[in-house]
């Protein structure tokens, strides 16, 4: 197989006596599609946090494309290539549906701020270049209709699907999504598993996905890792983890031992 | 020629326009002119810090006062060494002098703004607000305690030089700049950084930057503004540069609606004009002024001038 794409080794990540993230052994390769599963508080978004930067790892190693990314601001590993969603969105109060996805744009403008002043050719492609791929984007992803909308007054499912694609639109080569189903009604959980799945073919991107829905968990991944106490407890195929006796032990006397029975 | 320009080019020939007639105008209604016109830049300025970036500053007057004392230098000291001193009246060598003074006010704050964005970098809020607002006392107590610049009684016999033109020119480039910069892609940086830092900088926008741009940026034209007040009320004293200066400049931007340029822009011209106004009542002047701030804040909190009602965040997340 190739050299992976994202590694952990023996990441750590501790919150004074906490240890929320604990020694944790994590590879995806190129074009692969992980889901990352655990108990409430199993440090699956404090993981998703330690691979963004928004913690530094207390020991253990985090490399992306052969190369650390310990010490590098979040802004930075995102112009490296990861982009995230967040589990309770996190979207620009006073921004346009447009202007989150132009936004995130920014990365690849041609033309410098200052040139924003002096309004020339250079400036008005590299404008319009941004303003072009956006509204691609958003037609791509049926939220064209909304475009000029405040983003916080779209309907939650679209809000979420504006945080992909705000994702997106930052040329991602592995995507993040932390809890992209909840919230949403089981059409709109039908919906996203679709939309998980194009995302993933036709963007060619690698995504380790969190999500405590076992139908879109199921559904969607090709390799699945258990969290538990910050330890990874299990990873395998999906048809593995749900006869794995102690992901059943984790989740026993929790809400979704049900759904992992029986799915 | 792209529209920005146009306008830009556009308030150039009406500045132009009144410099012409200044002649025949009332000197009562060109002074209160070039008062709005100081003030619009210092709140739109500062409307770039608080209101797009969302960088509360209490230190406005301190940018205001490094940009006037710096200024005031080079037409003061460095002046008749550069263009002899009787030059005439008005006359091109004069004008350039000013250029460069309102340059070197701008950087010289630009410089202080640079170096308080760096605190705000770790700060936020509340506490922001304060270290901008000591940064404000300590230039002021600073110049208080240098002789070289005056010491408290300050500067005087600072010439002439701010006339309508300047003034009006100022403000058009203050208004084009912000509004190119905030309207660019870079721009949705400042709001992105505001409205969700976290979400800002997964989004691949570097928030520090951000902040210290605003805080450079805006800097520079209060430094430009507090140069066009040296030489507008040729004498600069550091007890008018004190707390109260900003607090002017804050409510002016809070009561235009943060963020929102032309609502900023018509509160600072009310702001300005409503003392004037209020002269027939002369001591009750300030009472009714803050009553009327008072009434304003409690009526339309959310600015005067801003009319889309900011929605509620959306649902929690289940």
């Amino acid at each position: 197989m190739s050299a992976p794409l994202l590694q952990l080794s023996q990441a750590t990540v501790r919150f004074g006596g906490l240890t929320a993230v604990d020694a944790l052994d994590l590879t995806l390769h190129e074009r692969e599609l992980v889901g990352l599963i655990g108990p409430n508080g199993a440090g699956k978004t404090t993981a998703f946090n330690l691979i963004t930067g928004l913690y530094p790892p207390a020991s253990g190693t985090v490399s992306f494309g052969g190369r650390p990314l310990a010490g590098m601001a979040p802004h930075r590993i995102v112009a490296a290539g990861i982009a995230r969603t967040f589990q309770n969105i996190r979207l620009f109060g006073s921004l346009s549906v447009l202007d989150h996805v132009r936004a995130a744009g920014n990365l690849h403008r041609t033309a410098s701020p200052l040139q924003s002043l002096v309004r020339l050719r250079a400036f008005r492609e590299s404008e319009d270049a941004i303003t072009a791929r956006a509204d691609e984007l958003l037609d791509l992803f049926n939220l064209s209709r909304f475009r000029d909308a405040p983003a916080l007054s779209l309907p939650y499912g679209e809000q979420r699907r504006l945080e992909i694609v705000r994702a997106l639109a930052t040329r991602p080569r592995l995507l993040l999504l932390d809890e992209p189903a909840a919230g949403l009604n089981p059409q709109e959980k039908i919906d996203l598993v679709a939309l998980i799945q194009r995302v993933h073919r036709e963007f060619n991107l690698t995504i380790l996905l969190v999500e405590h829905s076992m139908r879109v968990v199921m559904g969607v991944c090709q390799r699945i890792a258990v969290l538990d106490h910050g330890k990874k407890i299990a990873e395998g195929s999906p048809d593995g983890i749900r006869q794995n006796p102690a992901v059943i032990e984790a989740y026993l006397g929790s809400e979704h031992a049900t759904a992992l029975f029986h799915h | 020629m792209p529209k920005p320009h146009l306008s830009l080019l556009l308030a150039l020939g009406v500045a132009w326009l009144v410099s012409a007639f200044s002649g025949h105008l009332d000197p009562y209604h060109l002074d209160v002119l070039i008062g709005v016109g100081i003030n619009v830049i210092l709140a739109v300025s500062l409307n770039l810090i608080a209101g797009h970036t969302g960088q509360f500053s209490l230190g406005h007057a301190g940018f205001m006062a490094v940009g006037a004392y710096a200024a005031t230098a080079v037409s003061l000291f460095l002046g008749p060494r550069l263009i002899g001193d009787s030059p005439a009246q008005g006359g091109f060598a004069e004008n350039a002098l000013f250029f460069g003074a309102l340059m070197a006010g701008g950087a010289a704050a630009a410089l202080a703004g640079l170096l308080v964005g760096i605190p705000s970098l770790r700060l936020r809020g509340d506490y922001l607000a304060l270290v901008t607002l000591g940064f404000g006392e300590i230039i002021r107590v600073l110049l208080q305690n240098f002789e070289p610049l005056g010491g408290a009684l300050g500067l005087n016999g600072i010439p002439p030089y701010t006339t309508p033109f300047w003034v009006i020119a100022a403000v058009a480039t203050t208004v084009f700049t912000v509004g190119c910069l905030v309207r660019s892609s870079y721009g949705l940086g400042f709001r992105a950084v505001r409205d969700d830092e976290i979400a800002a900088a997964a989004t691949g926008l570097h928030p520090a930057r951000y902040k210290v741009v605003a805080f450079t940026v805006g800097a520079f034209f209060a430094g430009v503004a507090g140069s066009l007040f040296a030489h507008f009320k040729l004498t600069i004293t550091p007890a008018g540069f004190d707390f109260t200066r900003s607090i002017e400049i804050v409510v002016m931007v809070i009561l235009g609606g943060l963020g929102n340029t032309l609502g900023v822009i018509l509160a600072a011209i009310l702001l300005t004009l409503l003392p004037e106004f209020l002269r027939p009542v002369a001591e009750y002047r300030l009472v009714l002024y803050a009553a009327l701030l008072i009434a304003l804040m409690l009526l339309r909190p959310q600015g005067l001038f801003n009319f889309t009602v900011r929605r509620a965040k959306s649902r929690a997340p289940v």
